[in-house]
């Protein structure tokens, strides 16, 4: 039977095959190779050209190696003291932290609401917080950057605070609902005939459950907030509340006489903490991803 | 001492019916208010801080708006007949329309072929990471970066010139006919990780089995991708494309910081032509009738996604 299968394969013909897979494979190693280095050439670039002096930018070729690596400090407290870099990072950091902590606190509340309880007309409250989600930034822009006026908190922390923990309630509302969902309610009803109020619930038995997809949106939520450069271009654009990619875009426009060198510098340490995080949290992350394109 | 047996229709009798209605009622509303109360602080921000917006925008659009005294007087769609006359808006929808198509062929054409390559080669995390690696810098810095490498003296300029041998300055970015392309190149750069790593899981969730019988059966991995690949990863593109596709229409910090020396910055997308004309003119009719725009176009695109996941699922079972 065994010997009767195998010579209907041509033994010859698949080693044949196997030499060209083999081949090939050597090919695709090569264009991988070749593509990943492409893409590297920007980065390359990037780190080149932060531990060059002003001069030595513009004198050399931008390929050329840096001469020596100390010029990167001179670079770096320029750039920290000329784009007002510190301002940045601590209202980014604050908006961040603050922001997408207490939307994620909302979204769990809410999420609570729309799952662990019985009434009636759950979906039209759901989707009242999802419309969130679905309009473009432009729409918000106008009529925010005139009720913040009419308000007095334009150009302040509260107002830009206010305005991202908004923006970032629906995405984990919706994530938070799926996975609340799908959590057992029997513990929820036996702590209940235990005489356990719904916000004991919440906190002692759902929340703790949940604390894994509210890490996950939670870390999604504040490098969106980090990155945010439009939103605090119309709301907050004065020095002391400006976002760090704000002040990054400043500093870039200003044409000031600092060279590539200096901007790219304030470049790279205003993406330090997202690319900190990233690698950090990279399976978070990667579980976010899942959450959100599928 | 057995019980009669009592039916559900004697056991309502017995409590009462009416009684029965009236508790569970009793703890729908309870149980509501409850909720509400869970839900008050995201319904009020959400509402008050998205939503109504969102309503003045599209009141703000149909309304006459003067220098000095504000809104004036019903507009009806005057605001948007006089988009239709202003040349840089007409600009702005052309290149909106190419940056959508771009956006939309460009990453997903390269992340699959990229997807389909990088699949079981040696070294594929490395691969996979190094091509991911510009999505996790701020798309700021992206921009702040690549602004550097199309400036007159920089990076790109020295690599064309190394290879035609001459020495070479063109502003890419000052030019109407390269500034668009450049600020393409650039998101290319930035969200093809992103669109492979999601096609990778798409083409992860398909089985096995059907791809070998082909291969056994002699189908060439042309004929494999085309009849097994590519309709199960159909659901996968739909969301990627829609995802393309709204990113590439709302971008806002790649044109505005790669695009702030062209002349010609407003008409670079509709997203830049309605910040300019509204925050830099003071036009506010005419760039909430452009959010308005937007709005619909990305509010088509969405309910068309849905509407194609639902028909893709409904063949696919």
């Amino acid at each position: 039977m065994t010997t009767h299968a195998l010579e209907r394969f041509d033994l010859a013909a698949i080693e044949r095959s196997e030499r060209v897979a083999r081949g090939s494979s050597w090919i695709a190693l090569g264009a991988c190779a070749l593509i990943s280095l492409v893409w590297l050439v920007p980065f390359y670039y990037l780190v080149a050209t932060i531990f060059k002096t002003t001069q030595e930018y513009t004198l050399s070729d931008p390929f050329a190696p840096p001469r020596s690596l100390s010029p990167i400090l001179d670079n770096a407290v320029t750039a920290w003291n000329e784009a007002t870099m510190g301002y940045g990072m601590a209202n980014s950091a604050l908006y961040g932290a603050l922001g997408a902590g207490l939307a994620v606190l909302f979204a769990a509340m809410a999420a609570f609401g729309l799952t662990r309880l019985d009434y009636r007309g759950k979906n039209a409250l759901f989707m009242t917080i999802f419309a969130g989600t679905i309009f473009p930034f432009q729409m918000y822009l106008i009529p925010l950057f005139f009720m913040y006026g009419r308000l007095g908190i334009l150009n302040t922390h509260f107002g830009m605070l206010l305005f991202y923990t908004a923006i970032c309630i629906p995405f984990p509302t919706l994530v938070l609902k799926n996975f609340m969902s799908a959590l057992s309610r029997e513990i929820d009803e036996a702590a209940r005939m235990e005489g356990a109020g719904e916000f004991t619930v919440f906190l002692r038995i759902v929340l703790p459950n949940a604390l894994g997809p509210m890490t996950a949106t939670f870390l999604l939520q504040f490098t969106w907030i980090w990155n945010d450069l439009l939103f605090s271009t119309v709301l907050g654009n004065r020095a002391e509340v400006r976002s760090i990619m704000n002040s990054l875009q400043v500093f870039q426009g200003s044409y000031a006489s600092t060279g590539p060198n200096v901007v790219l510098t304030a470049a790279l340490i205003a993406s330090l903490p997202s690319i900190a995080l990233f690698f950090l949290l990279r399976r978070h992350f990667m579980e976010g991803l899942k959450v959100t394109g599928l | 001492m057995a019980r009669p047996k009592e039916t559900d229709e004697d056991l309502l009798r017995r409590i009462g019916f009416a009684a029965i209605e009236r508790r569970e009622r009793a703890r729908q509303n309870h149980n509501r208010l409850v909720a509400l109360a869970f839900m008050a602080p995201a319904l009020i921000l959400v509402v008050f801080v998205l939503l109504v917006p969102v309503a003045i925008n599209v009141y703000l659009s149909f309304m006459n708006w003067r220098k000095f005294s504000g809104i004036d007087q019903f507009a009806g769609f005057a605001n948007y007949a006089d988009l239709g006359s202003s040349p840089y808006f007409f600009d702005a929808l052309l290149n909106t329309a190419v940056w959508v198509a771009a956006s939309l062929v460009f990453p997903i054409l390269i992340g699959l072929g990229l997807a389909l390559l990088f699949r079981g080669v040696r070294f594929e995390e490395t691969f996979k990471n190094i091509v991911f690696l510009p999505r996790i810098l701020a798309p700021t810095a992206v921009a702040v970066l690549w602004f550097y490498v199309y400036a007159p003296h920089g990076l790109l300029n020295r690599v064309v010139g190394f290879f035609a041998h001459a020495a070479i300055d063109v502003g890419w970015l000052y030019d109407q006919a390269t500034v668009t392309p450049s600020i393409i190149l650039t998101f290319v750069w930035q969200t093809v990780g992103l669109v492979m790593v999601l096609l990778l899981l798409g083409l992860n969730a398909i089985p096995k089995d059907p791809l070998e019988a082909a291969r056994i059966d002699g189908a060439t991995p042309w004929d494999a991708f085309r009849a097994i690949i590519l309709p199960l990863l159909t659901p996968t593109l739909l969301v990627v494309t829609i995802l393309c596709v709204l990113a590439g229409f709302t971008v806002f910090d790649l044109l505005w910081v790669m695009g702030a020396g062209y002349p010609g910055l407003r008409t670079l997308s509709l997203a830049i032509f309605m910040y300019f004309e509204a925050f830099q003119k003071g036009g506010w009719s005419f760039g909430s009738a452009t959010a308005v725009i937007i709005g619909l176009v990305v509010l088509s695109a969405t309910w068309l996604q849905a509407w194609l996941q639902h028909r893709v699922e409904q063949t696919l079972r």
